[in-house]
């Protein structure tokens, strides 16, 4: 996959647990444009180990001479948000990805409620200014912690004025799911970005409340969780890979030498999706993609997120 | 008709069934329709609020059984303009959640989907289940009309009159198969015309 080289030109600690970091292309070019809600894959290298972690594009899609991105420490990281937030500093180099955009606007909405947990914010940040720009009614729904992890709050004031709504934990604010989505006028799209559970409740409130699936967008990445270690066999390329305890099978894949596709790395795309050949054990499937029949059926894989447990395993690879 | 000849644009219609999960009904139905809106009140009652829009067409008038079978929020009206403005002021109150189901001719369904898409429903949140005549409306690609109720292989242009080739190939935005110029490179010379759609 082709990699655009890139240099932090800025680092600012936004709250005790999110760093913001400004990107600026190495020979000075401007960077390709995007559209509200993109991400792109950050490739950092951690020891000899190359991770690649997904992060939404946070700035203005206008400007394409600097891209941002925010990065959460996360508690239980397998190492590319700590990295991030320990070895990354005003000019290192990494490379990225081009910008792939899994969470787009709908063109057609006639008014986007957007809804963000904590970190969830940040593909927020690129939307709503092109929600600004095209005049569009939205409202946008934040909730976190307490105010002093509310990350951009001042910031999304300033964009957003009174179409900001805040929820501090701490402070006993709570969003109403349901007030908030039965009174909704027609032609409504809400868009979910959080921690799992936020997501899967705005997700099941709007279909309890009959709204079409099509009318909710939601976006989550998920890091791929430590299990147990297991082995693959990858048919095509004749080899046999150890999948560590820390490490996805993708990476191992990649770690191996064997060039597998992906876009999103977070179990949402469907980009990496492999067949599996022969199984003689359990696939746990992570990703967000595949159908329960499908996840049932054993016959295809998410190997950014996904693992299994079983002794033979053997992918179309 | 080549076997197993298929487009993907060609919309495919059900029967019309309640949405289990939804904050209210709106059924819109046109002539022969008035059976699917019978049928659809023979299923279990949703408990959620429900609205009728009916209007008769040429011999199919179900409206004196629809009195009888429909407990309230019917509205009869008496042609498919008054459907379509009714439509238009009931859907002014209404909130998401409210699920459409439309029964009737493809010209009739894809007017009300018209109005519906001004409000921001989009055509996967329609049910749609056509009755009656399989008469196609069709967009000229030469001159732009759209010619109503065409039952043959080969129709004329209400617009230009040009004689257009009735294709499977429809457009949700236009509401219509394409039709086109069927002996452009051979003026004059036809094909059998045949009724296909009746």
């Amino acid at each position: 996959m082709s990699m655009i080289d890139i240099k932090v030109a800025a680092v600012e600690q936004v709250t005790p647990l999110v760093k913001h970091f400004t990107f600026v292309k190495r020979d000075g070019s401007p960077f390709p444009a995007f559209s509200g809600g993109s991400h792109v894959v950050v490739s950092m290298n951690v020891g000899g180990r190359v991770h690649r972690n997904p992060y939404s594009l946070m700035g203005s899609p206008a400007d394409t001479d600097a891209y941002h991105i925010s990065v959460r420490k996360q508690e239980q990281s397998r190492g590319g948000s700590v990295f991030m937030h320990e070895n990354v500093e005003v000019g290192t180099s990494l490379q990225i990805t081009y910008p792939v955009n899994l969470f787009s606007l709908a063109k057609k909405a006639h008014k986007h409620i957007l809804i963000a947990g904590g970190i969830g914010i940040t593909p927020f940040m690129s939307q709503l200014i092109d929600l600004n720009r095209l005049n569009a009614n939205f409202e946008l729904h934040y909730a976190f912690r307490s105010p002093e992890h509310g990350a951009f709050a001042d910031k999304l004031k300033a964009i957003c004025s009174d179409k900001l709504h805040c929820y501090a934990d701490s402070k006993g604010e709570r969003l109403d799911l349901l007030a908030l989505l039965s009174k909704q006028p027609l032609g409504t799209h809400v868009y979910v970005c959080g921690p799992n559970p936020m997501v899967v409740a705005v997700i099941e409130t709007a279909r309890n409340l009959g709204w079409p699936e099509n009318h909710i967008h939601s976006e989550q990445f998920l890091s791929p969780g430590i299990g147990e270690p297991f082995k693959i066999q990858l048919a095509k390329s004749n080899i046999e890979v150890h999948v560590p305890a820390e490490m996805s099978m993708l990476e191992a894949i990649e770690a191996a030498g064997v060039e597998a596709d992906y876009l999103c790395r977070g179990g949402v795309c469907g980009r990496c999706e492999v067949n599996v050949l022969e199984s003689d054990g359990a696939l746990l499937h992570h990703d967000h993609f595949l159908t329960d029949a499908e996840k049932a059926a054993g016959k295809k894989i998410m190997p950014c997120v996904s693992r299994a447990r079983c002794d033979r395993l053997v992918l179309d690879l | 008709m080549e076997r197993g000849y298929w487009i993907r644009s060609k919309p495919v219609y059900t029967s019309l069934l309640w949405h289990e999960k939804a904050t209210s009904h709106l059924v819109v139905a046109q002539g022969q329709g008035g059976m699917a809106v019978l049928k659809l009140f023979q299923l279990m009652h949703p408990k959620q609020a429900i609205t009728v829009l009916y209007t008769p067409y040429a011999e199919a008038d179900y409206s004196k059984t629809l009195v009888k079978v429909v407990p309230e929020g019917l509205h009869i009206l008496e042609a498919e303009q008054e459907v379509l403005a009714k439509l238009e002021s009931v859907l002014q109150g209404m909130c998401m959640g409210m699920r459409l189901y439309i029964a009737g001719s493809e010209d009739f369904m894809w007017s009300v989907a018209k109005v519906a898409n001004k409000f921001g429903i989009e055509d996967a949140g329609m049910m749609k289940e056509l009755t009656g005549t399989l008469a196609r409306p069709i967009y000229c690609v030469h001159c732009k009309a759209t010619t109503h109720g065409v039952t043959t292989n080969i129709g004329e242009c209400s617009g230009c009159g040009r004689m257009l080739f009735v294709r499977d190939h429809f457009s949700r935005q236009l509401g219509a198969y394409m039709g086109l110029m069927i002996d452009a490179e051979s003026p004059g010379e036809l094909p059998e015309i045949e009724e296909i759609y009746p």
